[in-house]
């Protein structure tokens, strides 16, 4: 009897403990993920825009739209009259241009959904990564290819001091690149 | 690697208080009703010391401004259980206020009472809400803050320092405090540059520094003849 109940310990209860514990981490791991680092948020835009299209095939630069990006802390997303320097004239017709004209005639915002978040109590500023050449891919991804934007790349405070502390490695592209600051005051504040 | 340090000219200083609302509007400090700072629950970073010394006719008044004093070797950040308040290497103490659980050990280190804590969610008049500074983050309840030296400032000076690739001088870095005092009483820079005008004034003979005897080596410099 004694022994028996021993066998059952170790052939079913023990496995079957093990495995749910290890379902449930993995579970728990992918499911939060986009909480934790934001990796793999891909929100549903107002419009249908595609910055595979623009970005890539067309080849528009980033900061014709991203204005702020060289200038200051935030990259801006852009007013809608910007849009409108070329669609004014270029597929009118289409049913997503049209959205984003009654936008504007309105005088609306677009209610975009901001994908690539950080905290409140971090500081980052666009103008100094961006000045010194760092190109945005190396945080925001292949935007290029995306036809709607996903987050790709974590945004966490280890993301920030792995570059920060060897930027050689994450920035293979640049030749003569500094480290970033590592004290606690750069970034919260 | 600078030394960031602050001289305030008490014999300049007229009591004004303008550093105090400087400080409070540069740092979206929280505003606290009368009831709660009457019981010693008022918040500032720059703060006014007043002393009264005679009677009434001939009274002598004592107004001193007293910021943190970043001290050299501080004991807050000795006594802090999870590194929430921190000495940098440029002598900043600084204190992150997501990290801070609010224990409070850092407010009974600190000899100079510099430290303040947030017994309610901070709250703003409506009409304030839109002069909030976007450049310092906003304090939630239950953690303990102080004076920075206004360090997101010193990170504004750097950048623009290293876009414009040369080394930052003299007087570029200054807190709102001193920005904002009217008879420039309050001065701020290096004081391990010999040429800074910190350092010279360090070197007067009017020169004292608060509690010295304690070793606690603040970074803030009095100027004052009077005793």
């Amino acid at each position: 009897m004694k022994k028996s109940l021993l066998d059952y310990t170790l052939k079913i209860k023990l496995p079957l403990i093990l495995f749910v514990a290890a379902v449930s981490f993995i579970f728990t791991f992918y499911v939060s993920r986009a909480e934790r680092d934001g990796v793999g948020y891909q929100p549903e835009q107002p419009i249908n825009y595609s910055h595979k299209l623009h970005a890539g095939d067309m080849g528009i630069d980033c900061q014709y739209c991203h204005t702020g990006v060289s200038k200051g802390r935030h990259a801006l997303v852009p007013s809608l009259n910007i849009c409108m320097n070329c669609h004014t004239v270029s597929r009118k017709n289409q049913p997503e241009i049209v959205k984003l004209t009654k936008y504007y005639e309105e005088g609306k915002m677009l209610p975009w959904k901001r994908v690539h978040k950080v905290p409140d109590y971090a500081y980052f500023n666009h103008s100094v990564h961006v000045n010194k050449g760092i190109d945005c891919e190396s945080c925001h991804g292949n935007v290029r290819q995306m036809d709607v934007i996903s987050q790709v790349k974590p945004f966490t405070m280890t993301a920030c001091l792995d570059c920060h502390r060897n930027p050689q490695d994450q920035l293979w592209y640049l030749n003569d690149v500094k480290r970033g600051p590592e004290n606690c005051a750069a970034c919260h504040r | 690697m600078p030394k960031w340090a602050m001289v305030i000219d008490l014999d300049k200083c007229t009591g004004c208080g303008d550093c105090m609302a400087a400080c409070k509007l540069e740092n979206n400090i929280a505003i606290v009703s009368p009831e709660e700072a009457n019981v010693g629950r008022v918040m500032f970073w720059m703060d006014m010391i007043t002393t009264y010394e005679g009677e009434y006719p001939n009274i002598k008044v004592k107004r001193i401004p007293k910021p943190c004093f970043h001290c050299d070797n501080p004991p807050c950040t000795r006594v802090c259980p999870v590194y929430a308040t921190y000495k940098n290497d440029e002598g900043l103490v600084g204190q992150i206020y997501h990290r801070c659980i609010g224990c409070r050990y850092c407010m009974v280190a600190c000899p100079y009472t510099a430290k303040v804590f947030n017994w309610y969610e901070p709250k703003w008049p409506d009409e304030f809400k839109s002069c909030l500074n976007p450049d310092v983050s906003l304090r939630m309840v239950g953690v303990v803050e102080k004076c920075s030296f206004c360090a997101h400032r010193l990170i504004k000076v750097k950048e623009n320092a290293d876009m414009e690739e040369r080394e930052i001088y003299d007087g570029e870095y200054s807190p709102a405090c001193g920005e904002s005092c009217p008879t420039n009483a309050i001065y701020f820079g290096d004081i391990d540059n010999k040429e800074s005008q910190v350092y010279k004034l360090s070197q007067s003979s009017r020169s004292y520094r608060e509690m010295e005897n304690l070793g606690t080596e603040p970074k803030v410099i009095y100027l004052s003849k009077r005793e």
